[in-house]
């Protein structure tokens, strides 16, 4: 009888162990890798040619990037670009966006190698983005991701709301062509009451020390302003507002006006022209999500203007998702402004580039 | 003259237990107005963040008309009520990383030249927004207030109505039922501050992971185009130690 209830206890407490039993949360795995593929076709077509350049120039370009991730502690990431480009000719070409290794201790971060870092605050241009990729106001994207980092070793303290960097770039390993100098730059960045302003000092070879001060800041449930503050021999100031509809129309403005020495210069501008004053208006939907059949249509539009000499350039972009691993894209590009002035050099008056991405 | 007084005696019994028992009756409609929202709600949020610091993965389903017509997935690190980190995986959008502290959110874009500065407007876009995604403890971004109980098919729940602490809060206000058993969530309706109904939720599946029992599966109902719905899936949870560098806004090392 015993034994009896002693088999049915267990087969009871059996059951109940088997209802009990969850599933267990999964193990973190040591490594952790990330990579994708890109591959874009660019054709841009140029339109009224002041000079005698072919009329199509088209792009094929591969790009690589991945990376390797062991616990939180270690990370080897890259990212390159093989690129195929026929205009007069045929050129190939590979070049190294980002390469670098990161090591991670305590509240420190170390890193060493070609990296792309973003300390400007600015949509469409930047001063103080002193280590950064060039902005370029007709397309602040950088649509075919063509945007390269720079050489260097990188320390980062981060403790609650407040961080500092230290950065020291070199431009011995730049690709030919590339004028870069060496910069070291220190970076102290700090959260407070919905600021992010950083405080950025430095120097750079063969020049003068350099300070900044950037902001953001959103206000409200519709708009962010943006701010930089730069001296270099002489002030820059970039000021910045994004405002969003409720329809999820989404507005960028930018102000920013640099002194006119070596270092902010346009190749375009003159060296006499003096102090430059430059505006940016974009009006962009992602997702047309309202009109029944354009939920994978994102399009934009933007004028870029110097008010200076009143030259301008209007940009229109429109891009087409198909299913996950391919979108297309038209990006076009209209330079107006008198003979002479900052936008009307380039040697077209369109600029119709026509693309198609895949992802993977 | 005794029949008067045992009359009359039966009669102040009887009018003193009817008063005892109205009393009775009305300290207990007292008592279900005095229930504890604020415990409540904190409960119900113990069903959508498992632990201080975790890490989980969302697939969301669009649906058009019935028919699902994308895909995308994302990994979500969460620690405490206001820090999360949310790295995109689909293809298309591979790259790109959100990051959410307190009110303030960023999305670093792989070709943007900076980290990208949200307005709460902004977190309302899409079919599923970032705020659906990155924002579940609601007890640290809302007020509630008990409304009634009410049953919701065969289940029986309270109704709460939730109303943001902050202008940054991803919705301005939220009716919420909660399964009156064990509090987990079992409706929400979303509205804007210019009282528009945005958005309906139904959490529809729960599961039992490491020990606890976590949401599994929540379907969005846009209540503006109301042909479309998402279905978000929570799989892969588990706590992690996260690093506060994480959460870090300035941060260049994204993965």
């Amino acid at each position: 009888m015993i034994r009896v209830f002693a088999a049915a206890l267990i087969l009871v407490s059996g059951a109940c162990v088997a209802i009990g039993q969850d599933d267990p949360a999964p193990e973190q795995s040591a490594f952790s890798t990330r990579y994708s593929l890109a591959v874009i076709d660019d054709a841009t077509f140029y339109g009224g040619l002041s000079s005698p350049l072919p009329k199509v120039l088209n792009q094929v370009l591969v790009e690589p990037t991945f990376s390797l991730k062991y616990r939180d502690r270690w990370s080897f990431s890259g990212s390159l670009v093989g690129a195929e480009t026929t205009f007069n000719d045929t050129v190939a070409h590979a070049r190294v966006k980002e390469i670098y290794t990161a090591f991670s201790a305590g509240d420190f971060d170390f890193m060493a190698g070609r990296k792309m870092l973003r300390w400007g605050t600015g949509y469409a241009f930047t001063s103080a983005g002193v280590l950064d990729p060039p902005r370029e106001p007709t397309d602040p994207g950088d649509r075919l991701n063509l945007n390269e980092g720079r050489d260097m070793v990188k320390a980062d303290w981060m403790r609650g709301q407040h961080a500092l960097t230290f950065a020291w770039s070199t431009g011995e390993l730049a690709r030919k062509g590339m004028t870069v100098p060496d910069t070291a730059a220190i970076r102290y960045n700090l959260l407070l009451r919905g600021f992010d302003t950083s405080l950025i000092a430095g120097n750079d070879s063969g020049s003068d020390a350099f300070g900044a001060i950037t902001f953001t800041r959103v206000v409200g449930q519709a708009w962010e302003l943006h701010g930089e503050g730069t001296w270099r021999e002489k002030g820059a100031i970039l000021l910045g507002a994004k405002y969003t509809t409720t329809a999820g129309i989404t507005f960028i403005g930018e102000f920013y006006t640099p002194p006119n020495i070596p270092y902010y210069r346009s190749i375009t501008v003159s060296p006499s022209a003096g102090r430059q004053h430059y505006g940016f208006l974009n009006a962009g939907k992602t997702r047309l999500r309202e009109l029944p059949g354009w939920k994978e249509w994102d399009v934009s539009g933007s004028v870029v203007t110097n008010f200076d000499d009143r030259s301008y350039v209007i940009v229109g972009d429109v891009n087409r998702w198909f299913g996950n691993h391919l979108s297309s894209y038209v990006h076009l590009e209209i330079p107006r402004g008198h003979r002479g002035s900052e936008y009307s050099r380039a040697p077209y008056t369109t600029a119709t580039s026509v693309g198609i991405r895949f992802h993977l | 003259m005794s029949n008067v007084n045992s009359t009359l005696r039966i009669f102040l019994l009887a009018t003193l237990l009817a008063f005892l028992l109205l009393f009775a009756l009305r300290g207990h409609a007292a008592s279900a107005p005095a229930l504890d929202a604020t415990a409540l709600l904190k409960r119900s949020d113990a069903f959508r963040n498992g632990w201080t610091s975790f890490v989980t993965r969302v697939k969301i389903t669009n649906y058009e008309s019935g028919k699902p017509d994308e895909e995308k997935l994302y990994e979500v690190s969460q620690k405490g009520t206001d820090k999360t980190y949310v790295e995109f995986m689909t293809p298309r959008e591979k790259g790109r990383h959100l990051l959410m502290l307190g009110d303030d959110m960023w999305v670093f874009l792989p070709d943007t030249s900076r980290p990208v500065r949200i307005t709460p407007l902004e977190r309302l876009s899409g079919d599923a927004s970032n705020g659906d995604v990155a924002r579940t403890n609601y007890a640290s971004d809302y007020t509630p207030a008990y409304l009634r109980d009410e049953k919701l098919g065969e289940t029986e729940c309270h109704v709460l109505e939730l109303t943001a602490k902050r202008k940054g809060a991803t919705y301005q206000r939220i009716i919420y039922w909660l399964n009156a058993q064990d509090a987990r969530p079992v409706r929400a309706e979303f509205y804007l501050t210019s009282g528009k109904h945005i958005k309906s939720a139904t959490f529809d599946d729960y599961a039992q992971i490491g020990g606890k029992t976590l949401l599994r599966r929540l379907t969005l109902y846009d209540e503006i185009r109301h042909n479309s719905h998402s279905r978000l899936e929570y799989s892969a949870t588990t706590p992690r130690e996260l690093p506060d560098k994480l959460f870090y806004q300035g941060r260049a090392d994204r993965f």
